[in-house]
């Protein structure tokens, strides 16, 4: 008898252990170079949260790792995206839980999908965009908005909005200088003026500023905004130049006014205070606030590479999430706006990443009432000097990218469970 | 270094007036001066240089030495980390040569290191003054602005001097460059195409200039330098453009159009020589031919043919190297038309002509030039259907011991053992040999006459019916039946026939699952369901790969080509 009952505890036994070898209890998504497709892991979180599954995020743990349940369809999802994925126990997530609590790193529970919002035209201008490019690769769900939706309140449906290219001076980013015979500008004044007029705004750079203090109000109310080349500067630009005519007569009919500089409200902006506007038409710039001014030929400077900067995980969790990545320093890239002045940069931004020994930073982030921004100057990482008319970038061949993972850092920031800032 | 500046100094100063009787020769001093800088000697170098300009500027002489003294002055002050006192010295010169252009350029340079912006502009001023007419200080003070990263205000100095002078031609280089460094390519284009008609050594520099527009930039240039009057310097620049820019074939299009003579020959030779390298054998085809009907020599005619036979075209080879081989002894012919003509006629088929072609050169062929022919003449008898005679061409060239004819022979008569043995062995590989092993290494048949006569139908260039023989072959050589499936299949979508071939990857998919061929089938299988538009079924096919066959090497394309599909990337189609 009690024979029998080894035998079959033995058998339990057996049948227990060789369960636990066919599934591990989580997958462990590692980030740092184990890792094949930094990019589509992300698109694997993703998922995971939307199917509300329990995920996290070990940040400064291999890259800053996830940790998601071992689930078939998720095992499915990363074999057919090329994910690298760790099956683990119980027993080998609590040791990482350990090694968690000994260094400068954390487990951040990720929550809720976020609901996000690209500000992009319907009609598609000829450049791209890298957020659209990186959540389309990823397989992150997202929804476009544009002035009309702004307008009428409804980023309040969405947690994250992004903002890539647009001029929020209403000064179509000066591009008539060489394209105001181009039939896709036409087509963008004639767009936006029509806007104008149906939101009984006198002409578009009133249509763009209404549109930018949109934005600010959804941050203001608790929203996350990322904004990445020309739309930061122009964003604060525009929201600064509320109630000033910084415009010259091609987009508004009147001339700039000359003491545009002093009358400008930085405390209605994010990031920058005290730039100084540029009012010359003929100049391909908005402001001194970008650092490289890669469209002002005798004032570009050349590209360097830039650092981020380390974060406590424990302390400081939002920024050391947006800072997650394999690589420390990274190749720079152009974009009409490429970096940010130092000087116009308002007390308490946080700098993410900067450029050594130069006078600008790459990578910010900041409050604004409940919400928060972060501006990344460039317009895309893989592309250092992506030209209207390129040829939009194929993340398939640059799936380890670790300036896109930055974007998609962002994208995952907002579905983390809320901790108290401790610094 | 010294002895080189030394030899250097006897011819341009060995001649000059002794300075003073108790001096040393002007020779000695700089030598003196050159010693101490070779031994990084800088006080003592600098002194000694010194020395020599204060002696010329009180003796009223003139010549190089002034410049030679200032030169090594700037050289040994720049290694002494003492640049600020050149100016000084500069200046003293200056008084007594208000032009000297070497003075003025070293000047310019000072006040530029320094970044003393307002002298500079004085010391423009007063060259000006000093050299009224004249470009030299408009083109340094250009050159200084540049080299300063000021290319506005180098623009703006030049738009200057156009209105002093005109548009002189010793500016069109900075011109040119300043236009290139501000992106405005068809300003650049034109200036570079102006300075290279007066200055031709600055087409080098006018090709690295250029070369930088980006592509929607490129047709600017093209009209510029394309614009009429045809002219060499325009042309050949151009041409050298696009081949940098990867389109050798527009670059010969921009320099056929010259009028013909010695220096056209030339560029035309040399852009043959570069099409070549460039593997462009279409283009250097057309060049040679060019060149030929120009008063080209035979060789040239040889090289046009060769050129044509590689490009894929073995009629035009054919016809090109008989053409050159008029006139040419019957020995000259052997040697350097019969291999081209026996390739070409062996490509169209046509053995009999190449063997009779052979046989008729042969007291001026030696063994070595009958084995190199050879192979050309027994792929001619393989491709004409004639085994034996290849066989036995092959035996009276005495080709036995080489393997891949050998080897070729022995499976297209169906002997495997002979032909695994031998094509394994096979120094020169090619796709044809790869297919051949590939068959051979998975099967365990001794001898198969069928799919020797499979091989064979191919070696004939008849595609459909090797395809036919191949997919037979599938039921009576089960071993190797998924690679004789997927050799059908890839001839079938060589003859167009989609279809076909789908059916053979369909077939390798779901009756050879676990075979090696089955991630390629499932692939080829899943391009022919999305070209048919049935995007759901290819995208359960690159699943199937993707999840059946993690380790193929198929994977990662599978993986770009469902993005793809998917819209997750976008599309080049």
């Amino acid at each position: 008898m009690r024979a029998r009952r080894l035998v079959a505890f033995v058998a339990v036994l057996c049948v227990a252990l060789s369960a636990s070898i066919a599934r591990a209890q989580s997958l462990l998504v590692p980030m740092d170079d184990a890792q094949r497709n930094h990019l589509k892991a992300y698109g694997l979180a993703f998922e995971a949260i939307k199917a509300s599954q329990r995920a996290e995020w070990f940040l400064n743990y291999r890259g800053g790792s996830f940790l998601l349940p071992d689930a078939a369809t998720l095992r499915r999802k990363a074999a057919l995206d090329g994910v690298s994925v760790e099956p683990v126990t119980d027993a080998a997530v609590a040791s990482i839980r350990a090694e968690l609590a000994g260094g400068n790193m954390d487990a951040v529970v990720l929550e809720r999908a976020p609901r996000i919002a690209i500000y992009r035209p319907v009609d598609q201008p000829p450049w791209d965009d890298a957020v659209t490019l990186a959540l389309t690769y990823a397989g992150i769900d997202f929804e476009s908005v544009w002035d009309d939706e702004v307008l009428q309140g409804d980023l309040s449906k969405y947690d994250w909005v992004h903002l890539h290219h647009e001029d929020f001076t209403g000064q179509f980013n000066k591009l008539y200088l060489a394209y105001r015979d181009a039939p896709w500008f036409i087509a963008q004044r004639q767009r936006d003026e029509a806007t104008a007029r149906k939101f009984n705004l006198p002409h578009v750079p009133a249509l763009k500023k209404a549109v930018a203090d949109g934005i600010r109000t959804f941050v203001e109310k608790g929203g996350f905004l990322f904004a990445m080349c020309g739309a930061t500067e122009s964003l604060d630009l525009g929201m600064a130049a509320f109630n000033v005519d910084m415009t010259g007569p091609f987009s508004d009919g009147t001339p700039v006014d000359p003491d545009a500089d002093a009358r400008m409200d930085w405390s209605r902006s994010f990031a920058f205070t005290g730039a100084h506007i540029e009012s010359s038409p003929y100049v391909n710039a908005l402001s001194d606030i970008d650092g490289h001014q890669v469209n002002v030929p005798a004032r570009r400077q050349p590209l360097g590479s830039f650092s981020l900067f380390d974060f406590s995980a424990k302390l400081d969790p939002v920024a050391a999430m947006l800072v997650q990545n394999h690589r420390a320093v990274l190749p720079d890239f152009f974009g009409v706006t490429t970096s940010f002045n130092k000087a116009v940069l308002k007390p308490g931004v946080t700098v993410l990443a900067s450029e050594e020994g130069a006078p600008w930073v790459k990578y910010i982030h900041g409050d604004y009432g409940q919400g928060s921004w972060t501006f990344l100057g460039g317009h895309d990482p893989e592309d250092a000097q992506h030209a209207i008319g390129s040829a939009p970038t194929d993340l398939s061949l640059h799936p380890n990218s670790p300036g896109y993972r930055l974007i998609l850092n962002n994208v995952l920031f907002p579905a983390a469970k809320k901790k108290p800032r401790k610094t | 270094m010294v002895a080189a500046l030394l030899a250097l100094l006897t011819l341009t100063i060995g001649t000059a007036a002794p300075l003073r009787a108790q001096d040393p020769s002007p020779a000695d001093a700089i030598s003196e001066a050159l010693a101490h800088e070779d031994a990084r000697r800088w006080p003592a170098a600098a002194a000694a240089y010194r020395r020599i300009l204060a002696r010329v500027l009180t003796s009223g002489d003139e010549g190089d030495l002034i410049a030679l003294s200032l030169l090594g002055l700037e050289r040994v002050w720049h290694e002494s980390a003492q640049r600020d006192s050149m100016l000084p010295v500069v200046e003293e010169v200056l008084r007594a040569r208000p032009s000297d252009p070497v003075a003025r350029t070293i000047q310019f340079r000072a006040l530029s290191i320094a970044s003393r912006d307002d002298d500079l502009a004085r010391a423009f001023a007063d060259w000006r003054r000093a050299s009224p007419g004249e470009a030299a200080p408009w083109r340094e003070y250009v050159r200084t602005l540049m080299g300063m990263g000021r290319p506005l205000a180098a623009d703006s100095a030049l738009a200057q001097a156009r209105v002093a002078l005109g548009r002189h031609p010793d500016l069109a280089g900075e011109s040119a460059q300043i236009a290139a460094t501000l992106e405005r390519w068809h300003d650049a284009a034109g200036a570079w195409r102006d300075a290279i008609a007066v200055q031709p050594w600055m087409e080098t520099a006018a090709s690295f200039s250029l070369q930088r527009a980006t592509a929607p930039s490129r047709d600017s240039v093209r009209t510029v330098l394309l614009a009429p009057p045809v002219v060499l310097g325009a042309r050949r620049l151009l041409a050298t453009l696009e081949t940098t820019w990867g389109d050798p074939r527009r670059g010969w299009a921009a320099l056929s159009a010259l009028s013909v003579d010695d220096s056209t020959r030339a560029a035309w030779t040399e852009f043959g020589d570069r099409a070549e390298v460039m593997n462009a054998w279409a283009v250097a085809r057309d060049v040679w031919e060019a060149l030929y009907a120009h008063g080209g020599d035979a060789t040239i005619g040889v090289r046009a043919a060769q050129a044509a036979f590689n490009a894929g075209d073995a009629t035009a080879a054919l016809a090109l190297v008989e053409r050159a081989g008029k006139g040419m002894s019957d020995e000259e012919r052997a040697r350097r038309v019969l291999p081209v003509a026996v390739r070409a006629l062996g490509e169209l088929g046509r053995a009999e002509e190449a063997a009779r072609r052979v046989e008729e050169a042969g007291r001026h062929l030696d063994v070595d030039a009958r084995a190199d022919l050879a192979r050309p003449l027994v792929g001619a008898w393989l491709r004409a259907g004639n085994v034996e005679r290849a066989r036995e061409t092959a035996e009276r060239a005495g080709a036995l011991d080489d393997d891949a004819t050998i080897g070729w022979l022995a499976l297209y008569e169906g002997n495997l053992v002979e032909a695994r043995r031998r094509l394994v062995r096979a120094t020169a590989r090619d796709a044809a040999l790869t297919d051949a092993l590939a068959v051979l290494a998975r099967t365990r048949a001794d001898t198969n006459r069928g799919l020797g006569d499979a091989f064979l139908t191919l070696a004939r260039r008849d595609t459909a019916g090797a395809e036919r023989r191949f997919a037979a072959l599938a039921d009576s050589l089960a071993d190797a039946a998924p690679v004789l499936l997927a050799t059908a299949a890839r001839l079938a979508a060589r003859s167009g026939e989609p279809v076909r071939a789908m059916r053979y990857w369909e077939r390798i998919a779901t009756q050879h699952a676990s075979a090696a061929e089955a991630p390629e089938a499932l692939l080829e299988w899943a391009r022919a369901l999305a070209k048919a538009g049935d995007t759901a079924a290819a995208a359960a096919r690159y699943e199937s790969l993707l999840i059946d066959h993690p380790g193929s090497a198929m994977v990662p394309q599978a993986r770009r080509e469902l993005e793809r599909l998917r819209g997750r990337v976008p599309g080049t189609d």
